[in-house]
């Protein structure tokens, strides 16, 4: 197979130092640029195969980034994307064949329409929940997979199995593989951000967005527009006067020793590491700036709100589109937080009250993700990024019993694509008549994932990393991609 | 991989034939088949024809093999081996593909089908032999200890010639031309042995005290004393620091966390007890074999012993889903999920086996059945997660002493309360007509709920509850989604809104990372959506001025989308009070003409109507009574309850999982060993009704079993491992095919040995490898070694490491004079905890004193990285980690740099070594943070920089440098 090569010097040269060895088994991560004028005839060797971690891939890829849209809790796919006639027509009538089906919660009540019309949108003409006239817009970009299937009826396990291909905490998602597999663009920037909501962190919390067994440096970096990035501020009482002496005095120290214990290089990567940190002091308050941005920009995207939900979320969008333009190569941007155990309040997990509920996300979620999109395609960026949108399982197509709300349903569900390398307007596989199972063409999680890593130029049963007994895959022992949502 | 077909194996090949020509009785076809035969089918063959997958040739059995044949007709035609398909195609290289088989191999088989191609009665075993895709039970972890004997290397020092470990290292190096490295100087051996053994920089003074010992017994400086060195490592073994530090590596493995994971990752605040008891076992050396009997059957062999019994949980000490759910389906699953996780980590800490890979088909690389995974699942599908009480005898029938009259008290007055209520409520029920003609009004409506009362003039106006709809007895835990205010007159307006200039106050539940969700504010902003949950009694409007009002409404579910779900609970009884300086209240309306909402609160107002003033001093008597008891009962000590497990006999039947679906049921199995080793150690089987317990501790005995070669070769190879940075098998929970290979096989076995004539104590050993040569060398770098061998796996010098991230954050404790150490108990916290339905953990910016013990003591929660251990890789608990990565990454440096605990520990190391002498200042934090003197050039620089910048900053730059961080 053919194999492609990074374009950025600097980018191989991280790659040579650790696959030579230099570092022994330390992980350079983004430490290696301090190395060039150590190694700069290392370059001269010709490299055939495909390495991790220097911007190589399997393929020629038609994603450079990804942007992924994370609405936890749930998203019902039959009250958002996925129009179901047959549940306005029976609505109040039992489901077929599992009648009283006692699913997560407890028992179900009678089938229940989505209290919203869906409307025609685009050229497309895909009808659309009328809670997301903004969204509408982009149905023509968009290709939509209404079969998605899990394996767990759990949001935590869920959320985790939706990020990283296993519903157990302990792998890496989807973000660190990518750091893995091509390494960081912008050595001033992470490879990989997670943007958790106002409302906090999203089932599970961290685990959504770790490392796994990977490496350290493939974690997520924690940025969003209400938290900075931790320990990056000098601290206080120190004057720059005194943090640039202190920083030129411990680079002495450093290559005094490294000097006479000739032969470690991850003394001379742990040098580096201390430049690069000084660095992304600099670069990551510039990205994260949004007063930079025009005024009619912040209108699009609705930071300016009253609605101070939809602002803060609206603020989020915003970074996540400059940290992409950076160079940022994989974002997870969350809509939404955890289970509150109350009400659905905090996310999408709407149990009881679907109307009043989804009537507070909707408008959180529709104008500012909108805008975010809007924006990439005008600034020619959806050429090249890739955008996903994920749930972690769908909502049944019945009342939970003796309330107005739906319950966990990890049988059917939607989540789409847009943007490098996908078919735009078209929607892949279906629930039944209900919104109850995935019928046809039913996709796994895995298979979601082997698309993304096909189109960001890699074979995913290839892309693999020795843990605990196993060469271990994002899409685990599984997966094929959907040909039928490529350009 | 291609074979050699070179003429000389060709020739190899005839003899061997020839010798074999004549295999005419049965038995002799029988050898020659087991001989020579079996190997080649299983090993080449049975990979693609092992399976009975339709149309495909099986070559398992005789049926299948010989009289079945595949889709072409039969293969094999007992004495033509010219009209066998088989033969045609590996002697045309059709098989297998890719990698045909050698010369002999192909006359092998020629001359098997010759003489009329024996096939024994049984099936052949696919998992016989190792072949170049997976491991068979010849594989070499599988097979008895080796007892080769240290060899004699032509060459060998007489330094190296007497510590059994240097002469296999030597012969090694020999064997691949390196060269050993001179011995490390006493001041780079101690600070690397004390950080080996302790997990902490020496002090200044123990480097001191060693040189001084070395120098008397050597008389020459820069030499290690023999003497002094054995002194050194019995002190460090004998030292407490010794089960902190070693305590961490086991709690590694055994992948210790003190926090449930999975979505509620709930905080287990009673699990430390076995981290005391994996540090308490090693300090006092507990064999190994009796640690593994503990952590598998604690409950069994540690019965009324709490400081064994805790051992056990280890099984239970791994993440588990306790979300709940109701879905049968699911049940089954997570149930699956949960007792894999125990399975995973049982084979892994023991036995360095994935028998986890076993869930769903045969162990892809390793000779692990299916049924192997579930003789483990039938022996651990009694123990379910969850606390009990671990204590003596002797505390539980103290306790139960104490109690008994207590008990007695409560239930004498609960039944006297009881009694008491039954006949107010009587008497309540003869004057019902009267009492309830009082009530004229509707009851209550979530959806709506209207107060009109005479005109009056208030600038403020409360709702104060009475009771709440699902208990009488409560006055918060209601919710109120809109609260409005009238003004009276002709066009009334509703003046209770945010957006009029009003505001709302009253306690609401505050989640922490999203205080807003709940809050009184919601009553008044003019939408129905969210709700304001009451944490108090009261909730008060604050109007922009004073009017007049005559109305309020209010609902805790206006749209009626709630039905009858608590998540609308509302407020039953009430009254509504106004006020026009925020002091003096008024009430303007109650509920209490209004018809009850329910049973309860009927009957409530029926007792509160006739109670007498008798009846309510008894009934307060009594609630004293009732209260006091159940504070003094509060205060009793209770018996000690711990995460170690619960256990409920299962009698099965227990069945093969069929692709790992609960749902599809294969084959029957029992609690038993592993086939996996079925040629090495004495099976057990036990029938599916054996008690619980004997399951587990069957499974533990055999796996320490001294002919389980396994265990002792995984647990040398872990010491190993922790030693010197890497093991001899540098997989070291993953000893099967997929795992690293040994770099020295026979040492490996050697050191397993010593440790069963050890009797399976480690401190022995532990000693034996910190006493040999090839420990005691230096790291210094030789371009030419390093190019045969860059990470030293074969040990041409001492491998210097980093320092974990806990001797960080210890070694600046220490350094500081800061570290406190207290030893066990419950842990600290570098996080901030909350619970709202689902635990958070936020890392903490500032740290204090009660933090600054050993990192060991940390409670390691799972999924909530903390920056100042995860930074440094430390894992998350979520598997078992038996080594652990090294990164070097930007975020480590920020994090040293600008974490406030360096800037505390700079600060206080600064503090505790200022004197007014600079020279000596600079020359005490040297020998404090880097176990050495400095020269005169660094004592130049330093001093330059102190008086430019103060002695913190130089503090801070020591504790960022790598000669802190790292040690040779």
């Amino acid at each position: 197979m053919q194999t492609h090569r990074p374009t950025s010097n600097s980018q191989l040269l991280n790659h040579v130092v650790s696959r030579r060895g230099f570092l022994g088994n330390v992980s350079s991560g983004m430490a290696g640029i301090g190395l060039a004028h150590l190694l700069s005839n290392e370059l001269g060797a010709q490299q055939t195969d495909w390495r991790e971690g220097c911007g190589m891939t399997h393929h020629q890829p038609k994603a450079k980034r990804v942007l992924q849209i994370f609405c936890p809790g749930a998203a019902s796919h039959i009250d958002l994307w996925e129009h179901k006639p047959a549940l306005e027509k029976y609505d109040g009538k039992p489901l077929p064949g599992e009648e009283g089906v006692r699913s997560f919660q407890g028992k179900n009540g009678p089938l229940m329409m989505s209290p919203w019309p869906f409307k025609p949108a685009g050229q497309s003409g895909k009808m659309i929940s009328t809670m997301l006239p903004y969204m509408a817009k982009h149905a023509d970009d968009i290709a939509f997979i209404h079969s998605m299937t899990s394996k767990t009826n759990t949001h935590g396990p869920g959320c985790v199995f939706m990020n990283t291909g296993e519903d157990i905490e302990g792998f890496p998602s989807a973000g660190s593989w990518m750091s893995y597999a091509l390494g960081t663009a912008n050595e001033n920037l992470p490879a990989y951000v997670a943007i958790p909501d106002i409302r906090g962190e999203p089932p599970n919390g961290k685990a959504t967005w770790s490392n796994g067994y990977l490496p350290a440096q493939h974690q997520a970096i924690v940025l969003s527009n209400q938290q900075s990035i931790r320990n990056l501020q000098v601290p206080a009482g120190i004057s720059a006067r005194e943090e640039i002496a202190t920083r030129e005095f411990l680079q002495t120290l450093n290559h005094k020793h490294r000097l006479a214990n000739p032969g470690n290089s991850e003394l001379q990567a742990r040098i580096a590491a201390y430049e690069l940190a000084a660095r992304m002091q600099l670069s990551a308050p510039e990205v994260s700036n949004l007063a930079a941005e025009s005024e009619s920009s912040h209108r699009f995207y609705g930071t300016d709100d009253s609605n101070k939900l939809k602002a803060a979320y609206a603020r989020n969008c915003l970074l996540a589109r400059r940290l992409l333009e950076r160079g940022v190569r994989y974002v997870s941007l969350y809509c939404a937080s955890r289970a509150s155990g109350v009400d659905g309040l905090l996310n999408w997990d709407a149990h009881k009250t679907l109307k009043p509920d989804y009537e507070r996300h909707c408008p959180v979620f529709d104008q500012p993700t909108a805008a975010l999109l809007t924006d990439l395609k005008q600034r020619g960026m959806l050429e090249d990024t890739l955008v996903l949108w994920t749930t972690e399982f769908g909502r049944m197509p019945t009342r939970q019993e003796g309330t107005t709300g739906r319950d966990h349903n990890p049988d059917g569900f939607t989540c789409w694509m847009m943007g490098a390398g996908i078919r735009s307007g078209v929607s892949y596989g279906s629930t039944d008549e209900f919104g109850r199972r995935a019928a046809s063409n039913p996709t796994t999680v895995w298979d979601f994932y082997a698309t993304v890593l096909h189109l960001l130029g890699f074979d995913h049963e290839r892309l693999t990393y020795y843990h605990n007994g196993l060469d271990r895959r994002l899409t685990s022992v599984h997966g094929n991609r959907i040909q039928e949502i490529l350009a | 991989m291609q074979r050699s077909r070179s003429p000389i194996f060709l020739t190899l090949a005839l003899c061997f034939t020839a010798d074999v020509a004549h295999a005419d009785t049965a038995e002799e076809q029988a050898h020659f088949f087991r001989k020579h035969v079996e190997p080649i089918l299983v090993g080449r063959c049975l990979e693609c024809h092992g399976s009975d997958r339709i149309g495909e040739f099986d070559l398992r059995t005789q049926t299948a093999a010989i009289e079945e044949g595949g889709e072409s007709g039969t293969c094999i035609e007992p004495g033509s081996p010219d009209e066998s398909l088989l033969y045609e195609y590996v002697s045309n290289e059709q098989m297998p593909p890719e990698d045909p088989l050698s010369a002999d191999e192909i006359a092998t088989l020629k001359r098997w089908i010759a003489d009329g191609a024996f096939f024994p009665s049984e099936p052949l075993d696919p998992f016989q032999v190792t072949t170049s895709r997976r491991a068979g039970l010849d594989w070499w972890s599988l097979q008895p200890l080796s007892s080769a004997p240290p060899p004699s290397p032509k060459g060998l020092p007489e330094t190296w010639s007497q510590n059994p470990i240097d002469r296999f290292v030597y012969a090694k190096l020999s064997e691949k031309e390196l060269q050993q490295s001179s011995p490390a100087d006493p001041r780079t051996l101690i600070r690397r042995i004390t950080y080996d053994i302790t997990g902490l920089p020496p002090t200044p003074k123990e480097v001191a005290s060693f040189l001084s010992t070395c120098d008397a017994e050597t008389d020459s400086p820069n030499q290690v004393g023999d003497q002094a060195y054995e002194a050194l490592v019995n002190r460090l073994l004998a030292s407490p620091r010794y089960g902190e530090h070693w305590g961490r590596h086991w709690l590694d493995v055994v992948r210790f966390g003190e926090s449930r994971g999975f979505e509620r990752n709930e905080i287990v605040n009673n699990v430390w007890p076995f981290r005391d008891y994996v540090i308490r076992s090693l300090n006092q050396d507990k064999p190994f074999d009796q640690m593994a009997r503990e952590h598998l059957a604690g409950d069994i062999v540690g019965k009324g012993n709490p400081e064994v019994e805790i051992g056990v949980a280890f099984i239970v000490c791994g993440p588990y889903d306790d979300v709940g759910n109701q879905d049968v389906l699911q049940i089954a699953q997570i149930r699956a999920n949960t007792i894999d996780e125990m399975i995973r980590a049982t084979g892994e800490t023991f036995l360095g086996l994935t028998i986890g890979c076993a869930r769903c088909h045969d162990h892809k690389f390793d000779p692990v059945k299916q049924q192997d995974y579930y003789r483990l699942y039938s022996t651990f599908a009694g123990v379910f997660h969850g606390n009990r009480v671990v204590a003596t005898e002797d505390q539980r029938r103290e306790l139960a002493k104490k109690k008994r009259p207590l008990d007695q008290t409560l239930q004498k007055a609960s039944d006297q309360k009881k009694k008491l209520e039954a006949t107010i409520l009587a008497l309540g029920e003869q004057s019902a007509d009267k009492i309830e003609s009082t009530w004229r009004r509707p009851p209550v409506d979530r959806k709506l709920t209207v107060e009109n009362f005479a005109p009056v003039e208030a600038r403020f106006l409360r709702l104060v509850s009475e009771g709440i709809e699902k208990n009488p007895h409560a006055t918060a835990g209601y919710h109120i989604d809109e609260f409005e205010v009238w003004t009276a007159g002709e066009s009334p307006r509703n003046i209770a809104l945010a957006s009029a200039g009003s505001t709302a106050e009253g306690k609401s539940r505050v989640p922490n990372d999203f205080s807003d969700a709940y809050s009184a504010s919601l009553t008044i902003d003019g939408q129905f959506g969210a709700r304001w949950l009451a944490a108090a009694p009261t909730l008060t409007i604050t109007l922009p001025k004073t009017e007049q009002i005559s109305r309020v409404v209010f609902s805790s579910d206006r749209p009626g989308a709630a039905g009858v779900s608590e998540v609308a609970g509302f407020v039953c009884e009430y009254r509504i009070e106004i006020s026009a300086d925020g002091e003096n209240w008024t009430k303007v309306a109650d509920s209490h003409d209004r018809l009850p909402l329910n049973e309860n609160h009927r009957r409530r107002r029926l007792a509160e109507a006739v109670i007498t003033a008798d009846q309510q001093q008894q009934l307060a008597s009594l609630n004293a009574k009732i209260s006091r008891t159940k504070s003094e009962l509060a205060k009793l000590q209770q018996l000690p309850s711990w995460s170690v497990g619960t256990y409920r006999q299962d009698n099965g039947p227990f069945h093969i999982f069929l692709g790992g679906n609960p749902q599809r049921k294969g084959e029957l199995v029992t609690p038993a060993s592993l086939s996996t080793l079925s040629k090495t150690v004495r099976p057990f089987r036990l029938a599916q009704d054996a008690p619980e317990s004997k399951r587990r501790h069957a499974l533990a005995n055999w796996i320490v079993d001294l002919d389980n070669p396994l265990t002792p070769r995984v647990l040398a190879n872990r010491l190993w491992h922790y030693h010197f940075g890497t093991g001899i098998v540098d997989t070291p929970s993953d000893f099967g095919f997929m795992g690293g290979r040994p770099t020295h096989p026979e040492l490996l076995d050697w050191l397993a040995r010593q440790i069963h004539t050890d009797l399976w104590r480690v401190k022995p050993l532990h000693k034996i490898i910190l006493m040999s040569q090839t420990y005691r060398q230096s790291s210094d770098f030789h371009d030419h070694s390093a190019s045969v061998d860059q990470q030293a796996r074969f040990l041409w010098r001492f491998p210097p490491r980093r320092l974990s991230a806990e001797e960080i954050r210890d070694s600046m404790l220490q350094v500081a004079g800061k570290l406190n150490f207290e030893i066990g108990g419950p842990g600290f916290r570098l996080y901030h905890y909350w619970q709202d339905n689902v635990a958070t953990y936020t890392p903490r910016e500032k740290v204090g004193p009660e933090t600054y013990r050993r990192s060991v003591y940390h409670q390691n929660a799972r999924a909530a990285p903390v920056d100042l251990m995860a930074e440094y890789d430390t894992p998350d608990c979520a598997f078992s980690s038996p080594r652990r990565t090294v990164t070097t990454t930007p975020l480590q440096a920020l994090t040293l740099m600008n974490h406030s605990f360096t800037i505390d520990m700079a600060e206080t190391l600064a503090k505790s070594v200022k004197q007014d002498d600079l020279d000596a200042t600079v020359r005490q934090v040297y020998l404090r943070v880097f176990s050495r003197p400095c020269d005169e050039q660094e004592l130049a620089s330093a001093s330059l920089f102190i008086k430019e910048y103060g002695l913190n900053a130089f503090c801070r730059a020591l504790f960022n440098a790598n000669e802190f961080v790292y040690i040779d």
